[in-house]
């Protein structure tokens, strides 16, 4: 299969007056087309900021990111908005949903960036996506008056809404109860069987089970990358 | 005027305005859609409506200073323009192309006076004739000879002006007959014994009879009365030396049957001094050709004045044109003083808008962290609040029109119960679209640089942000 995300010597440096801080240094890493990665690694290992490299809302110091077969990393500003646009899905750990918006039109957020006019097809598809995750009887509800898990449900809903080649989750779980968070891991293992690329950020051995992929890293280098054979998986379900 | 002034308000200012605005407006909408379709205009419109909708006291309270500002500007334009107008109107009433000569008493003229008892000073006949030699320029020349008398009818009387004319008087000054007709060539030349009277006069000679073919008593000469002048508008004093006239105790008689029964000398009599004048034409009234003629013809006669009456000043030249440039000038300093006072408020106003945006900014961290994930590009955010604040202002502009509209329509109103005069308003339309416009532009102003502040958040901080 195609890696459909690679990185080749990616560094990424911050910088604090006068210091500067080394997050990542030089990481080489490719992801298959259909994979299901967790990053994990204790806090300050540099997982979150690889997170944000791979999910184009920021850029690395050097190095190359290719997603597919194009070069993100010096891409201007407008051109990385575009790629998270048109190719990638975002679940928060705090879901990001807007408040003010109902559950449908926070599904259809990101249709609004593509220069989409929303008409009765887009709003279709949105709805058919709140009945996948299982909120068709909530469309119009607003956020706050969701629990946790069906908040990210929605968000589940919203990263699809683009047909995205990569979703992203930063600790997709970190907010929930064990009972939903093994709901919300189903739903991104059946997301996954269908054909997604996942790539979660978490600090949970329990939920890095449910990926294929465990990529740990600590100070900005991979300590080890393992693949979780398909049999634990199943125990664990 | 003969330098072309630059004003917001005038036909050229909108003409070099207006293009301005809307290139400037081109460029803002190119800018913010460099690569996106036009439909987002539309849906950032909806959805700045619906976040200020969230937060309506606050974008009332925000826009408040437009409001006050716009409201303000349209209000005292209206009255400005109002109380302009009646001035205006009272020069027009004189006549833009005429040139008034009047003779004027001198203060210190006490040898002629001592050597005959008779003071002899003004326009004479003579000065007519050196006028006559302008030429072409002056199309009629109407002169006035004016005393104060009573008038009899009967046992009743009136004291009235009689104002010995030519039927050109009629051309001249606007007025309508009641009944009957003005002097005629034929009553001049045969001077006749005719009069034509002003309504007042009118009314109190003959309250209960029809005027027309009566004889009135004058100075113990008889006057048919021929007409009657309809109720006239009186002219202000509109500084300078010209004074208020009051027209409805006028009688009108011909110029050489007022010479011919009444003489060269006057005696006034006042409370009990005796005064005798030896005056030929009170004032001469000069009609120019063309509007462009009055000042050199002004300045001709002005001349030939000098060179005629010498160091005797008992003659002065009114220009109304003079006086109604004055007014226009006067009236263009107070529109420009509105305008610096609308600009201060539309200013603080524009401050209190931007002061509300960056809150709004800091509020919204989060959301903008959110939309930008989702894929909105800086532009995006821009247009959002952009389009967020211009909503503001254009509606407050709005308001502040209506809310003026209402005040020029209520203040009177208000302003005649307190101070019991009327006070003229009169909506001065470029005001309005001025002031939306400028609405308009304090909000794309005030609002571009929190806007810019939201686009240029850092997704990853924003994101974070609680």
């Amino acid at each position: 299969m195609p890696a459909i995300v690679r990185v080749v010597d990616l560094v990424k440096n911050y910088y604090m007056g006068t210091q500067t801080v080394n997050v990542l240094k030089g990481l080489n890493l490719a992801f298959d087309e259909g994979d299901f990665v967790a990053l994990m690694g204790p806090s300050g290992s540099g997982k979150s900021t690889l997170l944000n490299i791979l999910g184009c809302l920021d850029r690395p110091t050097s190095g190359s990111y290719f997603l597919g077969e194009v070069n993100v990393a010096r891409m201007t500003d407008d051109e990385l908005s575009e790629v998270r646009s048109t190719y990638l899905g975002f679940i928060f750990q705090s879901y990001n949903l807007l408040p003010q918006y109902t559950v449908v039109e926070n599904i259809e957020l990101p249709l609004l960036y593509q220069g989409i006019t929303p008409d009765e097809a887009t709003k279709q598809w949105c709805v058919a996506l709140a009945r996948m995750v299982g909120l068709g009887e909530r469309l119009d509800h607003k956020p706050l008056q969701l629990s946790g898990g069906q908040q990210q449900r929605v968000a589940i809903a919203r990263s699809l809404v683009n047909n995205p080649q990569l979703i992203l989750g930063d600790e997709p779980t970190g907010n929930l109860d064990t009972r939903t968070s093994i709901e919300i891991m189903q739903m991104l293992r059946e997301l996954n069987k269908a054909g997604k690329t996942i790539i979660m950020v978490t600090h949970e051995n329990d939920i890095a089970a449910w990926a294929r992929r465990v990529v740990r890293l600590r100070d900005g280098r991979v300590e080890s990358d393992t693949r979780n054979d398909t049999r634990t998986i199943v125990e664990l379900r | 005027m003969t330098a072309l002034e630059f004003s917001l308000f005038s036909p050229l200012g909108l003409a070099v305005a207006s293009p301005a605005l809307i290139a400037l407006g081109v460029w803002c909408y190119r800018w913010l859609h460099r690569s996106a379709p036009g439909v987002k205009l539309r849906r950032s419109l909806a959805l700045a409506v619906k976040s200020l909708w969230l937060h309506k006291l606050r974008a009332f309270l925000s826009v408040l200073g437009i409001i006050i500002g716009t409201s303000s500007v349209i209000s005292l334009m209206a009255f400005g323009e109002g109380s302009m107008q009646d001035a205006l109107d009272d020069i027009k009433r004189q006549g833009a192309t005429n040139i008034i000569v009047r003779s004027v008493k001198p203060p210190d003229d006490s040898a002629t006076a001592q050597k005959t008892w008779v003071t002899t000073y003004g326009l004479t006949r003579r000065d007519l004739e050196r006028f006559e030699t302008l030429g072409d320029s002056i199309v009629r020349m109407v002169p006035l000879r004016i005393f104060p008398s009573e008038a009899r009818y009967l046992e009743r009387f009136v004291n009235a002006r009689v104002i010995g004319t030519t039927p050109e008087y009629a051309d001249i000054h606007q007025f309508d007959l009641a009944g009957g007709r003005f002097l005629t060539e034929a009553d001049d030349r045969d001077r006749k014994n005719v009069c034509v009277v002003g309504s007042e006069a009118a009314d109190k000679l003959f309250p209960f009879e029809d005027p027309l073919g009566r004889s009135i008593l004058v100075r113990g000469s008889e006057f048919t009365v021929v007409g009657v002048i309809r109720d006239r508008m009186p002219t202000g004093g509109t500084g300078g030396s010209q004074a208020a006239e009051e027209f409805n105790r006028d009688i009108y008689i011909p110029l050489h049957t007022s010479v011919a029964r009444f003489g060269e000398v006057i005696s006034v009599r006042t409370s009990g001094s005796r005064m005798n004048e030896k005056v030929q034409y009170n004032q001469v009234t000069i009609t120019v050709s063309d509007i462009d003629k009055v000042r050199p013809v002004g300045d001709a006669i002005k001349e030939l004045l000098e060179q005629g009456h010498g160091a005797k000043k008992d003659w002065a030249v009114t220009i109304p044109l003079d006086k109604l440039e004055e007014a226009e000038r006067a009236k263009k300093r107070f529109t420009r003083l509105l305008v610096m006072i609308a600009s201060i408020s539309l200013v603080v106003g524009g401050i209190g808008i931007m002061n509300i945006m960056l809150a709004t900014v800091t509020e919204r961290t989060r959301e903008i962290g959110i939309r930008r994930a989702l894929g909105a590009k800086q532009r995006d955010i821009t247009l959002q609040f952009l389009v967020e604040a211009v909503v503001q202002t254009t509606v407050g502009g709005l308001c502040g029109v209506v809310l003026g509209l209402a005040m020029v329509f209520v203040v009177p109103v208000v302003w005649d119960l307190i101070a019991e005069e009327p006070l003229p308003a009169k909506i001065h339309v470029p005001s309005i679209f001025l002031s939306v416009a400028v609405s308009i532009g304090v909000g794309v102003l005030f609002g571009w640089y929190p806007a810019r502040r939201a686009a240029r958040l850092d997704p990853i901080e924003a994101l974070r942000h609680d």
